[in-house]
């Protein structure tokens, strides 16, 4: 736990300094009527002289960077004219349901494939998932989503082309509403979920068959248990603990995935966003959106340590 | 005799590999009566653990082929879930590494429960409930129910182990190498424990093993299996006791410095790779008495004695047999009572075919009398000899020239045994000369002398005597005494002359040479530490008879005679410790069967 706090704490403070390392410092020439960069509007300028505070002693700065975060206040976007907050606060939701749902579907996807490959190794099926898994580990993600966007969005037009929703719709019910938000979530979930499959295919098969060979499949086989149980009580329960460790490792790579792939369908997620920050130089919706990455990245590990530990008692005891 | 629990008729298993076709059991038949216990023995590779889970049906159905009948039933035709029946509940497996054998995730209880709840249909209380009876029944309580395997030790597991295969009451149980790597003390509990439980439910064991101490104590029959084939099977106190086939014979020799990691010293050669079995008798290139039928033709496994036995030649070949030897020698040429020494009285006496006996005694022992007189060099008083069956006395003319040259002498004092103005070529080449055998004998003489690991060029081959070191001359005598390629060796002290490291070198390269020509030798000592560990059988001489015989490493671990013990005490280079070792002061070992 404290390594995560510490990991955390380092992740908030290159926040920090970054931007104020940068070459040309560019918060300073936000508030500077020579420079290119000079924000006219004064309100905004004067929230974000209070925020940064950049006439203050360094340390003071931090400690008010600080105290900002864990009161919520991330500073005003000045591009939007919003607290950086309320902005991350509209697009967070729609990045966290592409990736979860992607990185879920992936999983078990990817863990019943691997499985099942792995319990019938060497037959068709397992050749034919390998092959299939190779191939598509292979495609970028941008090209895999715009070969999606032509064949269904543009030529069968049976999923729409951009956007988290249809814009200005009013539900009739609450069925509509999910539906209307699947629709548009499809096509890029599926871009992710394939970007995402055949490395935890893979994984999972290579793990099983590892596990499958184990002096301890041999006596579940002898006691006369059923195929599917020694399959899944035995061989898929040990070949998941290498599984949720990659789940971790990979939960940053499905992020900046997810983040790619909303540019690419107009979706209104975070990825939008910090292109669209990042073109307007709105610093503090950029240091807040890396603060929400950093944290979801190392949420993502502290859940898979603590999976790990539920999962594999000779860790729990160590 | 009723129908036989189960029974194995011509059982093959086969698997694909990238050499071909690799027979790991080669028409393999056993049975076993209801309560009895069967052992299977055999070194790593024989086929031993592909046989265990032939039993459990555990390999792909298209590998196995013959008959497994259990009960009458037979299970060799049985699909997956036929077998999921028959598995635990009627024939369960004691693994070999327990260590592993159990799921790292899962509670050493939960995973005896299983098969209870799946196969008996108990409830989870009742599941539990017997899990704790079997803990008991063998040595261990709830705590170790409850732990998760990496908190056992290997004891415990092979414990548990046992537990989780006697579960469901079992008829047979498989034991695969169940004494492995497990130090003395535990060993002998998992054995006690054993016997215990069979004593207790009269189950079936058929117990897998290279360990032949636990066969013994465990079962009542044996199987001697070797590359995929059963070589000889019958009562496990006869067959340990005297051994028929060159390989069990072997396998008992060296004991007990058999493990599963190191391969047997006192046969030569190594177990044939299974995807390429040599033709004829497996064993025909390790063994020591193989004829021209062995190469050819497979023996099969008949009836004998009582014994069921895989050997062209019934068994192992008895090389030299000595009864009742006599022999007197008159001192001062004075014939009456007070000048006669018996110095062989009634000696009877044999040499298996590429078997080394060791005969030990002090001076005056008349052990080398006895040397001489198996060495044909001293003809005796009474009694007969017979090498490879016949009687030496009575063969002569050429064919008895032909036999004597099969025996060959190395005696004690090199210099003595020599004519010192000969050089080295002339001393080897002379028994071919004498002989007349047909050859190149000057090749013949560089082969011999390369065999004892001296030089065969020009320079050495002039050398006389006098030129040589001790050392160097033995070995020149022995090469004298290979040329001729006889099948027995009677060695008297052969390195009593030399300093002890030289005398542990040329020890090493006679046994060596003995071992790879496959030999017999009759090696005649004072020095019992030399002996025991060249020897596989010592006999012990005192006052011209023989007192004490018997493997070596019995003799030497429990001597029977006050005067063996006073022999090994007096050993020179025998020192005991407390743990069993030996002194670092000694020579180099001669076990250590490196190169000089
Ligand atoms: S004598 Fe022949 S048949 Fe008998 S074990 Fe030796 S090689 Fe095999």
């Amino acid at each position: 736990m404290v390594g995560y706090l510490f990991g955390l704490w380092a992740a908030l403070t290159l926040n920090f300094l970054l931007p104020r390392l940068l070459p040309g410092d560019p918060l300073a020439a936000l508030l500077d009527p020579d420079s290119a960069g000079y924000v006219y509007d004064s309100a905004v300028r004067e929230s974000l002289e209070a925020y940064y505070g950049l006439d203050a002693p360094p340390v003071e700065q931090y400690l008010h960077y600080l105290a900002g975060l864990f009161t919520g206040d991330l500073g005003q976007s000045i591009r939007l004219k919003q607290p950086v907050a309320a902005v991350l606060g509209d697009h967070l939701p729609w990045t966290l349901l592409l990736t979860l749902t992607a990185l879920g579907l992936a999983s078990v996807i990817g863990i019943w494939s691997g499985a099942e490959a792995a319990w019938r190794r060497g037959s068709p099926m397992d050749k034919a998932l390998t092959a299939a898994g190779v191939v598509i580990g292979n495609i970028p993600v941008f090209f895999t989503g715009m070969i999606l966007l032509i064949i269904f969005g543009a030529t069968l037009n049976w999923f729409p082309l951009s956007g988290g929703r249809t814009a200005f719709a009013r539900y009739a019910s609450a069925f509509d509403a999910v539906r209307d938000y699947a629709e548009h979530l499809f096509l890029p979930a599926l871009t992710l979920t394939l970007a995402l499959l055949s490395s935890k295919f893979l994984l999972v098969r290579g793990s099983m068959i590892g596990v499958l060979s184990e002096d301890f499949i041999l006596v579940a086989r002898a006691k006369g248990l059923p195929a599917g149980r020694i399959k899944h009580h035995h061989a898929l329960r040990n070949a998941l603990l290498p599984f949720v460790h990659h789940l971790a490792a990979h939960a940053g790579f499905a992020l900046t995935g997810a983040l790619f792939i909303e540019a690419l369908f107009d979706y209104p997620g975070m990825g939008r966003l910090i292109f669209e920050s990042v073109a307007a130089r709105d610093y503090p919706v950029i240091q807040g959106a890396f603060v929400v990455v950093s944290v979801f990245v190392l949420s993502a590990n502290r859940l898979a340590d603590w999976l790990t530990m539920r999962l594999d008692p000779r860790i729990r005891e160590g | 005799m009723s129908a036989p629990l189960l029974s194995v008729q011509n059982l093959r298993v086969s698997f694909a590999s990238p050499d071909g076709n690799v027979r790991a059991l080669d028409g393999v038949a056993l049975e076993l009566a209801r309560g009895g216990a069967l052992a299977v023995v055999g070194e790593t590779g024989s086929g031993k653990t592909t046989l265990a889970r032939a039993l459990l049906g555990l390999h792909p159905a298209e590998c196995v082929a013959g008959s497994i009948r259990l009960d009458g039933d037979e299970l060799n035709r049985l699909d997956e879930p036929g077998w999921q029946r028959v598995r635990w509940r009627r024939i369960a497996l004691a693994a070999q590494n327990a260590g592993t054998a159990f799921d790292p995730v899962y509670r050493a209880g939960e995973q005896i429960v299983e098969p209870l709840r799946l196969h008996l249909g108990l409830s989870e209380t009742e599941a539990w409930q017997r899990a704790r009876t079997l803990a008991e029944q063998t040595g261990l309580t709830e705590r170790h129910l409850r732990a998760y395997p990496h908190q056992l030790s290997g004891g415990e597991k092979q414990r548990l182990m046992l537990a989780m295969a006697l579960s469901c009451q079992p008829d047979l149980l498989v034991l695969d190498e169940p004494t492995s790597g497990q130090d003395m003390r535990s060993r002998a509990q998992m054995i006690a424990l054993l016997r215990r439980l069979r004593a207790q439910s009269g189950l079936a064991l058929l117990l897998i093993s290279h360990d032949l101490a636990a066969a013994a104590a465990l079962t009542e029959q044996t199987a001697v299996l070797y590359a995929g084939k059963v070589v000889e099977a019958g009562a496990t106190r006869d067959l340990l006791t005297t051994p028929r086939h060159p390989y069990t014979w072997g396998l008992l020799n060296a004991y007990p410095n058999m493990t599963t990691t190191r391969d047997l010293s006192s046969i030569r050669g190594q177990m044939p790779d299974p995807a390429r079995p040599p033709d004829g008798c497996r064993f025909h290139p390790r063994c020591n008495q193989a004829v021209d039928d062995c190469r050819r033709f497979e023996p099969p496994l008949e009836r004998r004695g009582g014994r069921l036995v895989a050997c062209h030649l019934g068994g192992v070949q008895t090389l030299l047999q000595a009864d009742n030897l006599h022999k007197t020698f008159v001192t001062n040429g004075h014939a009456g009572p007070d000048s006669l020494i018996e110095a062989v009285r009634g000696v009877s006496l044999a040499v298996l075919a590429g078997e080394v006996v060791g005969v030990v005694g002090e001076t005056g022992s008349g052990k080398t009398t006895l040397g001489r007189l198996l060495a044909g060099l001293l003809t005796p008083d009474a009694g007969a000899i017979y090498f490879e069956g016949q009687d030496i006395q009575a063969v002569n003319g050429a064919e008895g020239k032909n036999l004597r040259r099969r025996i060959q002498a190395i005696p004690q004092d090199p210099f003595e045994s020599v004519d010192p103005l000969f050089t080295v070529r002339q001393i080897v080449r002379q028994p071919l000369d004498i002989q007349r055998i047909q050859g190149d004998r000057d090749a013949l003489v560089r082969d011999a002398l390369a065999a004892v690991g001296l030089p065969a060029e020009g320079g050495f081959l002039q050398r006389r005597p006098h030129e040589l070191s001790g050392g160097q001359l033995q070995r020149v005598v022995i090469a004298r005494a290979l040329v001729l390629e006889p099948r027995l060796l009677v060695a008297d002290e052969p390195v009593s002359m030399l300093d002890p490291s030289e005398g542990a070198r040329l020890m090493n390269l006679l046994k060596r040479i003995q071992n790879e020509r496959g030999m017999g030798m009759l090696l005649i000592s004072h020095d019992l530490a030399l002996v025991r560990k060249v020897a596989d059988r010592i006999l012990v001489m005192r006052g011209g008879a023989i007192i004490e015989q018997g493997l070596s490493s019995v003799v030497i671990s429990r001597p029977q005679h006050d005067y063996t013990r006073a022999l090994l005490l007096a050993a020179p280079s025998f020192n005991w410790f407390p743990d069993g070792s030996q002194g670092a002061d000694e020579s180099p070992d001669i076990n250590n069967t490196g190169d000089q």
